[in-house]
């Protein structure tokens, strides 16, 4: 009996301390990505990808690991699909996954603004990038976490040799992404 | 030179249109099946810049000439029977038709397939219909249809001038010119 109440005690002190895990609830959350021509940009966005995040026991977001299938980008047509496809662009094919994870997860001395700093896998490179995130909870529990970031698609080689001056197609690409993500502890 | 028509005379305004919409349309033409003959490359990219830059052009100067058609005197017709002037007007009618329809049909294509456009990489070109696959290939269809037929209609245009000018030695051809 006595074990029993300082197991119950413990296990109570273990949940009110311990992480909590979050994932993307995937009909709700959306990652964009923007490539552009001659400056004008082509919106578009990946359809597959997951992403977990844990926490501490005050909401704070302590790491984040982000899973994108390349072969589900979408730049809305089927044309520019094939295309970005391509040996040359994403070459998903030889790489279907892009991964990012944070090595730390920084608050910003702005509420509820974050900084993951980590490493992104893509195509053939990997490289430390920062993604600015805002992370709030809403009414029903979940979490919303909007943010932005720029990348230089020179760095992972997307768009290599005759495409690589970025004269036509920018080197430059805007992702960003509206997420909403449920808690998986129970 | 007077700038309107007169019954018998072309006035400079209306050589200026039929002269410059046809070179813009020789150069297009080839330049269209060259773009689409190219492997997906910088180049092909840069020469259907060119294309749609140049069809825009000639939309908006064929725009500008049916303005200016409605509001003028049309010369009177050369034609040796009814029926040649029947056939006239039509290849007439269709040639108006088709420069309309073939940059209207290259725009919904380029529009369809959410490639953006910036007219001589200067001018963005605003999208006319938003992404559609199914669009898109209908509209690629038709401005390849409408190519073909204008190339047949410019053949008999052209075989109709030079019949005019060498054979029936009238002033089709001369009250065109300058």
């Amino acid at each position: 009996m006595k074990i029993n109440i300082l197991f119950l005690l413990m296990s109570l002190a273990a949940g009110l301390t311990s992480a909590e895990q979050w994932r993307d609830n995937s009909a709700a959350s959306k990652l964009y990505f923007a490539p552009s021509f001659e400056g004008l940009p082509i919106n578009g966005e990946f359809r597959q990808f997951s992403v977990n995040i844990s926490s501490d026991p005050n909401l704070q977001p302590e790491s984040l690991i982000v899973l994108v299938q390349i072969a589900s980008a979408d730049l809305g047509s089927s044309d520019l699909n094939e295309a970005i496809q391509m040996v040359d662009w994403f070459d998903s094919q030889g790489f279907a996954e892009a991964r990012f994870s944070s090595d730390q997860i920084v608050a910003t001395d702005q509420d509820n603004q974050f900084v993951a700093s980590g490493r992104l896998s893509l195509k053939a490179a990997e490289k430390t990038i920062e993604v600015p995130f805002s992370w709030q909870q809403s009414a029903d529990g979940s979490i919303r976490m909007l943010g932005e970031l720029k990348l230089d698609r020179g760095d992972f080689a997307i768009g290599s040799g005759e495409w690589s001056s970025g004269d036509q197609i920018g080197l430059a690409v805007k992702v960003w992404f509206d997420l909403n993500l449920v808690g998986t502890n129970d | 030179m007077a700038l309107k028509n007169f019954p018998e005379q072309w006035g400079w305004l209306s050589k200026l249109f039929h002269w410059l919409t046809a070179l813009l349309i020789f150069v297009q033409i080839p330049l269209g099946f060259y773009a689409e003959s190219l492997r997906l490359s910088p180049l092909k990219i840069d020469v259907f810049v060119w294309h749609k830059s140049l069809g825009m052009l000639i939309l908006l100067l064929v725009i500008a000439r049916l303005l200016w058609r409605i509001k003028s005197t049309i010369p009177v017709a050369l034609a040796t029977s009814r029926l040649q002037q029947l056939l006239a007007s039509g290849a007439h009618g269709l040639l108006y038709t088709l420069m309309l329809a073939l940059p209207v049909s290259g725009w919904v294509t380029s529009s369809a397939a959410n490639f953006p456009v910036k007219l001589f990489w200067l001018i963005p070109l605003p999208a006319i219909v938003g992404p559609d696959n199914d669009l898109k290939s209908l509209a690629a269809e038709v401005h390849e249809i409408c190519v073909f037929i204008i190339i047949a209609v410019l053949l008999v245009h052209i075989g109709a001038a030079m019949r005019h000018h060498f054979v029936l030695r009238d002033s089709a051809l001369k009250r065109m010119w300058f």
